[in-house]
């Protein structure tokens, strides 16, 4: 079943468009990977879909038209977005980056950020730290945390690998894949590392300067000759 | 030293009124980074309609009272009907628009109320000749120690409204990292608002202080306040809400010790002066102001 559909989307900033209308879709329960080079319009799709900028086509989330949804009754709906960069609240407190991720909720807010303490345990021992003072790979474990706080049907990630050890990226991706499985959250994935993704991903979108060129199963896109020059560099 | 501690009390009380008004513009500062340069004036417009109500016969502090909330609408509306449209397009134009407001509410009050003498403005507080204290030798009047009281309480209640509320929540989230406020569901726009009305509030309840202190009401009611509260956000570093505090009192008590024991030939304005050199000085030395963060150099 169709989670998340979208058809004709194109969006920009003022004059300047981006994206030139294309479709793409997420079922209920899977991992999908938007793949593409800088440039392509792989953030400004994630902002478009979270409504954080002017955009035209059709977004359907469960049925429902939030193509000129506000960010804040779409992230009320269930999509929470890690932005790109982390954007963690650096003044605030890694509790205090939790609680405001349950901004749109009232219930069970406390047990929720233990729970989540026990998926991040580092979370847990800095709970009372200034989120700016984490390490990158701690603060980007924050985004995502604090994302789940909204307790969302999809997640929106954008690069959560950017300026990662590998070892640490492996263990974000081993969390969402794990957070797939389990809870059956769905996940609109966007990675420039192609090897990456492609172990994590149900599906791939592949996007060229704002349209997408290919997609199809993680293996299909895997086999084919010409992504694997451009993308897996073998 | 009887003298000393005459000084240093009257300074903490009417810097305690200083650091309300700074307050007002760290919290706008916070908000949107914007310096409001209206937040006296407003705060003066303010102190206007809680004479008005006063004059139409309710009691002064359900005057004061309604006026505060006259500033919350009219701060909140400010936000909503012009800075919000303008600081779409230039970060300069809120400048420009904060100064013509300064401008236009000045004129504003003149029109309405301009023509007549100056009004009389009762004080909150026991204002006889013989309402005070001596403690230790120095003078303690009760609207002194009155003013004192109100503009602590009413920071203490805003910094609870920061620590402990959710509201306070997102307004430091927003302060934060605006584009992180709305991804996790924060109507940044009712937070901003609601930052600008909260702002104008404060200055109501700071200038139906000054007006009461002052025993009368025209409209450069509250230019000299502003320009002390300016100091005082400027030396306490301009995002941050505790550093207007307690520079407010520092610049209330630098200015009492100035005009006092200044050379009689020098006189009392000395006291303003006290408040150029301090932004001067903080510009020139340390942008950031005492307790602000670097990044405030940059604006």
């Amino acid at each position: 079943m169709s989670l998340l559909s979208i058809s004709d989307l194109a969006a920009g900033y003022g004059p300047l468009e981006v994206l030139h209308g294309f479709d793409l879709e997420v079922n209920q329960g899977e991992i999908v990977v938007i793949l593409g080079a800088n440039g392509a319009g792989k953030t400004t799709t994630m902002r478009a879909i979270s409504g954080m900028i002017a955009r035209r086509g059709r977004i359907e989330f469960d049925g429902q038209d939030i193509s000129s949804s506000s960010p804040d009754s779409i992230v009320r709906l269930g999509i929470a977005q890690v932005p790109q960069g982390r954007g963690t609240f650096a003044d605030l407190t890694v509790e205090e980056n939790m609680l405001a991720g349950a901004y749109v909720r009232r219930d069970e807010v406390q047990a929720d950020v233990e729970r989540w303490f026990d998926v991040f345990p580092r979370l847990r021992e800095r709970r009372a730290q200034r989120a700016g003072s984490l390490s990158g790979g701690e603060q980007q474990m924050l985004a995502i945390a604090r994302a789940l706080m909204s307790r969302p049907r999809l997640l929106l990630c954008d690069e959560p690998s950017l300026g990662l050890a590998p070892l640490i990226t492996q263990e974000l991706f081993g969390v969402l894949k794990r957070l797939n499985a389990e809870e059956g959250l769905s996940i609109l994935l966007v990675e420039q590392n192609a090897n990456l993704a492609l172990k994590v991903a149900h599906r791939v979108y592949l996007l060229e300067t704002g349209n997408v060129v290919s997609s199809g199963s993680a293996a299909e896109l895997a086999a084919d000759d010409s992504i694997r020059k451009a993308y897996l560099g073998s | 030293m009887e003298r000393l501690l005459q000084y240093v009390f009257d300074g903490l009380s009417l810097g305690s009124i200083y650091a309300l008004l700074a307050l007002g513009l760290v919290v706008v500062f916070r908000g949107t980074g914007h310096l409001n340069f209206a937040q006296g004036e407003m705060a003066m417009i303010c102190t206007f309609f809680t004479w008005q109500f006063h004059a139409w016969g309710l009691p002064l502090v359900v005057s004061v009272l309604l006026g505060m909330v006259a500033g919350f609408v009219l701060g909140a509306g400010v936000e909503v009907s012009l800075i919000r449209r303008v600081a779409k397009k230039s970060e300069a134009g809120v400048f420009v628009v904060s100064i013509a407001m300064f401008l236009g509410f000045n004129s504003l009050a003149g029109m309405i109320w301009g023509n007549l003498p100056p009004e009389e403005m009762p004080s909150l507080f026991p204002d006889e000749p013989d309402d005070f204290v001596k403690i230790f030798g120095a003078v303690w009047r009760y609207e002194y120690i009155g003013i004192m009281i109100v503009a602590l309480l009413l920071m203490g209640l805003l910094f609870l409204l920061f620590a402990k509320t959710k509201f306070g929540l997102a307004m430091r989230a927003v302060a934060s990292n605006p584009e992180s406020a709305r991804l996790v569901g924060i109507p940044t726009g009712v937070v901003l608002a609601a930052s600008w009305g909260i702002a104008a509030a404060m200055g109501a309840l700071s200038g139906a202080m000054v007006g009461g202190l002052a025993g009368e009401l025209t409209s450069l009611l509250m230019f000299t306040p502003f320009i002390y509260a300016s100091a005082s956000a400027t030396l306490g570093g301009f995002d941050s809400p505790g550093g207007a505090v307690i520079a407010g009192l520092l610049i209330g008590v630098g200015e009492q010790l100035a005009a006092g024991y200044a050379p009689g030939w020098i006189g009392q304005e000395l006291r303003l002066g006290v408040a150029l050199v301090t932004i001067f000085v903080v510009l020139l030395f340390k942008p950031s102001g005492l307790f602000g963060s670097t990044k405030v150099e940059r604006v």
